[in-house]
């Protein structure tokens, strides 16, 4: 049997060349360099804290529950820990265990969503049936619930999250996969030539990359915005460590002082925003038409 | 009906599967020594039968309409679940009114003003709206408005002291109105204001988002400048038939919005102090109440089929082109 | 609003050029176009998309997009339309001069019933109420043909056929008795069959409320049959104008002969090849100099792209924008 090596019809080939094109013109927007700016600044607090804090995150000092002044910029909190050194110690935490558990489920997502388009029948069943049933539990009962189960703890936090952001990429890849092979019945059959594996590398991936791109970038500042939530309720990281959420939490028993719940806050929100402004110019970048259009 | 069941299926084996041990959570420390009490715990909830026989006699409970009896406050979770399941409708339906209201007049602005300072400046808002963690914003609110400025009271439904109206719905402000007590009423909705609005502010975000793209996917249709060749005012435009266009793809964003007021209720109530299904949710959870947790999701997803389902109907009473015959 | 009962010029333009904002600057859609409609008739404009006769039009409702400069006047019943302000706009808009569009798929609104679209600007206009609104619009079906005026009042445009979308479209259009119909193309989406009847019916409309309109379509047939007077439209311009029997029969300018030798002729043997004219019609932004028309005239003579050739009276109310005339015989 003789393979027919028919042209690659126009329209799939695709290469990441024409990616800068359309990614590049999302640069120069204003709202994206914001957010580029902005998230560039966390990621180099991330990476830089141990020169940037003033203080040991957790060296407790005798003054307790201070305004801020020149030597604690965010004030201390019930133990006398420096809260702009926490502040800019939780970035540690959050923003790559974010990143983390975005890859995590856009590979997991995309994998599962890939494999059920292309291969349809009871795998495409199996796979969305249970992003349906993960889509039908409210986010954070689902998350709570396992985190609970499993004592709570960053990494059973970071294991609920995985569960329930997967779907939304498993959904969005396999519609694109499965569109694709509609799309073009010459490469459907240049398909069945070639090795499959090969072919969804070279044809499919470079498509699905866009909005996947998208919303994984969205994604992060939900993923800050979820962990934080869960800290929040005690269900994240244990006490000691800088974390935002578990910060606010104290935050709020100790309401009088603002510091302690309100910077923490401030910077929950900066990342989240940095990350949605760079996710919504995005988007702009590669569907115009909508321009900040609606989400997923 | 299929994903109830499913759910009931996943919240078990879930619950199940989950090396914690419901006994030693709820019991705590006298776990440890007693392992009486432990075993009355368990003979108690049936959690010492084999787990298909603990399935099946779930699901008979459940077709009779009892969700088992809660590990924690010990009553049956029916009963849970109807005290606390007006709190949160309360609360939500507010939150969703305002979101509704808002998010689809600050949409039409930034579409009638595109790329105009108006417009960029709301898309910076809807963006931060929807990037703010809940329970900070809470935090905030109560805050400034309570602490600072005192003009809203800052936890729970009613001032203490003030006594619920008579029980008709479970809605303070509606019960209140209904038996007349124009006072109470009043207090119900001060005490309601802040934490729907904090709900609200996600949402916000999001349908004036949606809305914008909505309607300017519509508002260069003929139609539309068929009913200006007409001489209709603009506003009269807007409302009527740029609105109307635009509004199915809103309307779906409504299964969207209630889902993240459900989500946000968990946040919002422990910090209001709120008695309703969030907090209820949260204490379950963490005390891995099994039959709690499962009233609580199974609740949950119903109301999403009937939420899904109402948007469905909507869409038929908007859209005549997708009404059946 | 001054009525003049005794000119018998309904609408005056004058030098109309309309200038719209591109991404690369601003183009001159129409440029310098003269036409005059009288009460009571018929008026056609005829030509090919982008000629301009849309905008145009569009132009005296003030319905052009943002951004659009207009220049030169156009005087309705003495009134200056170009430039009106809103209130004064709305209220020439539906009442005085009303608009049928091509489509009727897009121009009526897909959730709005019929009633509803008959009559909003009816009450916004006349004041009436709404039951009063109610009886008008069931008779304003029964005018159009539609069967069964009453539960069509109910239906919604979808549950049309394209030609009875038209028909409601037009008793849209002349709900509130306005002087002037402008027709865009409103029979070029329309079966072939069903042309006829919604070009019978406007004539019949016209006829009973003396009512003038103003017909585009660049379908010759059609103008034939309903339009008394013709004017021929090319790149925003206009190239030849007059009595719409003078002007198919005896065409005076290249461009209005092509358009005709390039009809199948009903009689001519099977294997007669079409005629087009050759070329295209070239684009707002790159104009040709002098007489847009000359790249593709077998006419053309020097002078032709050098100077852009004036409309010019020829006697029997026609108007001829071509210096070199070569159809003279």
């Amino acid at each position: 049997m003789t393979v027919q090596q028919l042209p690659a019809p126009a329209r799939f080939r695709i290469s990441l060349r024409r990616r800068p094109g359309t990614i590049a013109s999302a640069w120069r927007q204003p709202l994206a360099i914001a957010g580029m700016v902005l998230a560039g600044v966390w990621i180099f607090i991330a990476v830089f804290v141990p020169f940037l804090a003033p203080y040991d995150p957790l060296h407790q000092t005798d003054l307790l529950l201070a305004p801020p002044t020149a030597a604690h910029l965010f004030g201390t909190d019930e133990l006398g820990r420096d809260v702009f050194s926490r502040v800019l110690w939780g970035s540690r935490l959050s923003i790559p265990i974010a990143f983390f558990l975005v890859v995590g489920a856009v590979v997991i997502g995309g994998t599962l969503g890939a494999l059920a388009g292309y291969f349809g029948g009871v795998v495409e069943e199996v796979v969305m049936r249970a992003a349906d049933l993960v889509f039908a539990f409210p986010t954070i009962i689902l998350a709570m619930a396992v985190t609970a189960a499993l004592g709570p703890s960053l990494q059973n936090a970071v294991l609920a999250l995985l569960i329930v952001f997967w779907p939304s990429y498993a959904r969005v890849v396999r519609g694109l996969v499965v569109s694709l092979k509609q799309a073009d019945y010459v490469s459907a059959t240049r398909l069945l030539g070639s090795s499959s594996r090969r072919a969804l590398m070279v044809d499919v991936l470079p498509n699905v990359a866009g909005p996947v791109l998208v919303l994984a970038t969205l994604d992060v500042g939900n993923a800050v915005l979820l962990l934080a939530g869960l800290s929040f309720l005690g269900l994240g990281s244990p006490p000691p460590f800088a974390e935002w959420g578990s910060m606010v939490n104290v935050g709020t028993q100790y309401f009088e002082r603002w510091w302690m719940g309100t910077f923490p806050g401030f910077a929950i929100l900066s990342v989240v925003l940095a990350f949605n402004f760079l996710g919504d110019s995005l988007r702009d970048a590669l569907d115009p038409r909508s321009s900040w259009g609606g989400q997923q | 009906m299929l994903l109830g069941l499913g759910i009931t299926f996943v919240a078990f084996v879930l619950t199940e599967l989950l090396p914690g041990d419901p006994a030693a959570a709820n019991l705590g420390q006298r776990a440890i020594g007693d392992p009486a009490a432990v075993q009355a715990f368990r003979e108690h909830y049936g959690l010492d039968k084999p787990l298909p026989v603990q399935y099946a006699v779930y699901l008979q409970h459940l077709v009779h309409g009892d969700l088992g009896e809660s590990e924690q406050s010990h009553r049956p979770v029916l009963t849970d679940l109807r005290e606390y399941v007006p709190a949160t409708a309360e609360l939500a339906v507010t939150s969703i009114i305002i979101a509704f209201a808002l998010g689809i007049a600050l949409g039409i602005l930034a579409a009638v003003r595109r790329n105009k300072f108006t417009d960029q400046l709301l898309r910076v808002v809807s963006l931060s709206g929807i990037s703010m963690p809940t329970f900070w914003l809470a935090l905030v609110a109560i805050y400034v408005f309570f602490f600072k400025l005192g003009w809203v009271p800052g936890s729970e439904r009613l001032d203490p002291g003030t006594f619920a109206p008579p029980h008709v719905t479970g809605l303070y402000t509606v019960d209140a109105l209904l038996s007349g007590q124009t006072d109470v009423f009043t207090n119900a909705v001060q005490h309601l204001i802040l934490p729907a609005f904090v709900l609200a502010a996600y949402n916000i975000g999001l349908l004036t988002r949606f809305t914008r793209s909505a309607v300017l996917e519509v508002i260069n249709n003929d139609y539309i400048q068929a009913a200006r060749a007409k001489g209709l005012p603009e506003r009269t435009v807007v409302l009527r038939h740029v609105l109307r266009a635009a509004l199915p793809p809103i309307i779906t964003v409504g299964g969207l919005a209630f889902a993240n007021v459900m989500t946000g209720t968990v946040l919002v109530e422990k910090i209001f102090a709120w008695p309703g299904i969030g907090n209820y949710a949260f204490l379950s959870a963490t005390t891995l109440d099994l039959p709690a947790i499962m009233g609580v999701s199974l609740f949950v997803a119903i109301v999403y089929i009937v939420v899904n389902f109402v948007v469905d109907v909507l869409y038929g009473v908007i859209d005549p082109r997708v009404r059946v015959g | 609003m001054g009525r003049s009962a005794v000119n018998p010029t309904l609408l005056e333009v004058r030098k109309l050029r309309i200038h719209l904002p591109t991404a690369s600057g601003m183009s001159t859609v129409v440029d310098g176009v003269d036409f005059e409609v009288r009460r009571g008739e018929v008026f056609g404009i005829a030509g090919e998309s982008g000629s301009g006769k849309t905008m145009s039009v569009l132009a005296l409702l003030g319905l052009l997009p943002d951004g659009a400069v207009v220049e030169g006047s156009a005087k309705y019943d003495g009134i200056e339309l170009l430039g009106l302000k809103g209130p004064s706009m709305r209220e020439i808009r539906g009442a005085e001069i009303a608009m049928v569009f091509q489509d009727p798929m897009t121009s009526l609104h897909p959730m709005l019933s019929v009633e509803r679209q008959l009559t909003e600007h009816v009450r916004y206009h006349l004041g009436v109420s709404a039951r009063q609104a109610r009886i008008r619009a069931a008779q304003l079906l029964r005018e159009v043909r539609i069967p069964d005026p009453e539960s069509a009042l109910g239906g919604y445009p979808h549950q049309f056929s394209g030609g009875m979308r038209q028909r409601i479209a037009i008793a849209i259009a002349l709900a509130c008795n306005p002087k002037l119909l402008i027709a865009d193309e409103p029979t070029t989406a329309l079966d072939v069959t069903v042309q006829a009847g919604v070009l019978r019916l406007l004539d019949r409309l016209r006829v009973e409320a003396g009512l003038s309109v103003v017909m585009i379509t660049h379908d010759l047939g059609v103008m034939s049959s309903i339009a008394e007077w013709l004017t021929v439209m090319y790149a925003g311009r206009v190239v030849e104008s007059g009595r719409t029997a003078d002007v198919l029969a005896r065409p005076r300018h290249p461009y209005t002969a092509g358009l005709l030798a390039a009809l199948p002729h009903p009689e001519a043997p099977a294997e007669t090849a079409l005629r087009a004219i050759k070329g295209a019609p070239p684009s707002p932004l790159a104009r040709p100099a002098g007489c847009a028309f000359h790249p593709r005239c077998d006419y053309a003579r020097p002078s032709c792209s050098t100077s852009v050739p004036a409309l010019v009276p020829i006697g029997e109310g026609r108007g001829l924008a071509c210096p070199v005339d070569p159809l003279i015989a």
